[in-house]
């Protein structure tokens, strides 16, 4: 196939296809309603973990876990969630919420909307000191 | 010598065939309300890599196709272009495709390439075409060796090759459950892919195939889909992010940053890239056996079934996490 009939098909195939995902209401939708939901999220992803706490956010788009190798972040990921150790995690409030970055290349960051005290609350437990 | 032979170029042919099966799968979904998942950036996320998997064949091909056209100078051997001979290429090759993508799961150079396949934690057609952009630094072309030494033109080997992985897009999906049971035990199925793409401790390490699922069968790599235990998608540790070029790279990167480490020897450096994914110098990480083996003793119950029937349960839990 030339490609002067290939990449216009791809492109339009590709917005086409994303455009309608979007439209049909395919767009992210993983929440954490209570903090079961949240050590749900995270046993899946770490099964050996013990969770002795986990604490959603206002919008249920992250939760706070405590396991028993320390604290950790779950967070919505498309339909998903996908977990960190917050190790080396760094939060700083924006004019939205809070964007949290990891030194992780495939988990490079998180931007999470909250109201201006929750994010401060986030923010002091995520930077908290830790041996 | 036959060197001027064309095979049609199937894969860029089938770029319609994919866009309207995924349109068809999309509104089954939608309208019966079962048979997978979708998520709009997931998919655009496997699209955007599918389409660069085009376009890094395109820079990229003539790195594979040099290599195969100075074999093929080099072999007093000429198969020709029969239909059998077409034929036993595809089987042959399907071969290659299983030993490759074993290796694609157990050298994690290999693995950096492969990996972004398996990085999604959603199952459906857009899945198939999340295609890795780094096939080419693998230099898996090397198992494709014999297949020109014996006589297979190059043309006609990319071709059958090109089949394969149109065979592979339409099992990448939930909608179909289970098939006849002749298909089920000679055919790689959507059940049995589904399998392969399962980061439960269970399904590691399994169904390779790309067509036949003999292979698996034969070599004992096999693990049928338990209908007690829901696949769940995705990497042992997930990924969170859906910019291409990072999907494309993470691992590239992870092993870069492991190789670089201070205070390693260079037979360590080696092996953190030549050993399977999950392999440390501290034993800090787990491989897939080490998986297997800490789930056992969580759920020794699990032992000798499906998946399970070699690994022995080892309870140490010392070495838990892998990057
Ligand atoms: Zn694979
Ligand atoms: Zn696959």
């Amino acid at each position: 196939m030339p490609l002067a009939v290939m990449l216009p098909l791809v492109v339009v195939g590709i917005a086409g296809i994303v455009g309608l995902l979007h439209l049909l209401g395919y767009t992210g939708g993983f929440r954490m309603a209570t903090g079961d939901d949240a050590r749900a999220a995270w046993l899946r992803q770490f099964p050996e973990d013990t969770v002795t706490g986990a604490v959603p956010c206002s919008t249920g788009s992250a939760a706070l876990v405590d396991t028993g190798r320390g604290p950790g972040l779950v967070w919505a990921f498309g339909a998903d969630s996908v977990c960190r150790m917050l190790d080396g995690g760094r939060a700083r409030i924006t004019r939205h919420g809070l964007r949290i970055r990891f030194p992780d290349f495939n988990a490079p960051s998180v931007t999470l909307a909250m109201p201006p005290d929750e994010a401060a609350a986030w923010a002091a437990r995520i930077n908290e000191k830790r041996p | 010598m036959t060197d001027q032979i064309t095979f049609p170029d199937v894969v860029s042919l089938a770029v319609p065939l994919f866009i309207a099966a995924i349109l068809a799968e999309l509104f089954w979904i939608h309208f019966k309300g079962r048979g997978g998942r979708y998520e709009t950036r997931d998919a655009m996320t496997s699209l955007i890599m599918g389409a660069g998997n085009v376009a890094s064949g395109i820079l990229l091909g003539f790195i594979a196709y040099g290599f195969f056209m100075v074999l093929w100078q080099v072999t007093p051997l000429d198969l020709g272009t029969a239909w059998w001979v077409i034929a036993l290429c595809f089987v042959l090759d399907d071969l290659r495709y299983y030993w490759v993508h074993l290796f694609g799961h157990r050298i994690r150079w290999v693995w950096a390439s492969h990996v972004n396949h398996h990085s999604s934690q959603h199952y459906n057609l857009t899945t198939a075409l999340r295609q890795t952009w780094t096939g080419t630094f693998t230099f898996m072309m090397v198992v494709r060796a014999p297949l020109i030494l014996l006589g297979f033109h190059p043309a006609m080997v990319l071709f059958v090759g090109g089949l394969n992985l149109i065979y592979q897009f339409w099992i990448h999906t939930e909608a179909i459950g289970k098939l006849p049971r002749w298909v089920e035990a000679v055919m790689n199925t959507p059940s049995h892919h589904r399998v392969h793409h399962g980061r439960n401790p269970r399904y590691l390490d399994s169904n390779y195939a790309g067509v036949f699922i003999v292979w698996d069968r034969l070599f004992g790599t096999f693990v049928p889909e338990q209908e007690d235990e829901k696949v769940d998608y995705g990497l042992v540790h997930n990924i969170g992010t859906f910019n291409p070029l990072r999907v494309a790279f993470h691992e590239w990167a992870a092993i870069w940053r492991d190789v670089t480490r201070p205070g390693l020897t260079v037979g360590q450096r080696i092996r953190y890239a030549v050993m399977p994914p999950g392999w440390s110098h501290d034993g800090s990480r787990s491989m897939s056996d080490g998986i297997k083996a800490r789930h056992l003793a969580r759920h020794p119950e699990a032992a000798g079934t499906p998946g399970f029937e070699t690994a022995a349960p080892q309870p140490s839990p010392s070495a838990r996490t892998s990057a």
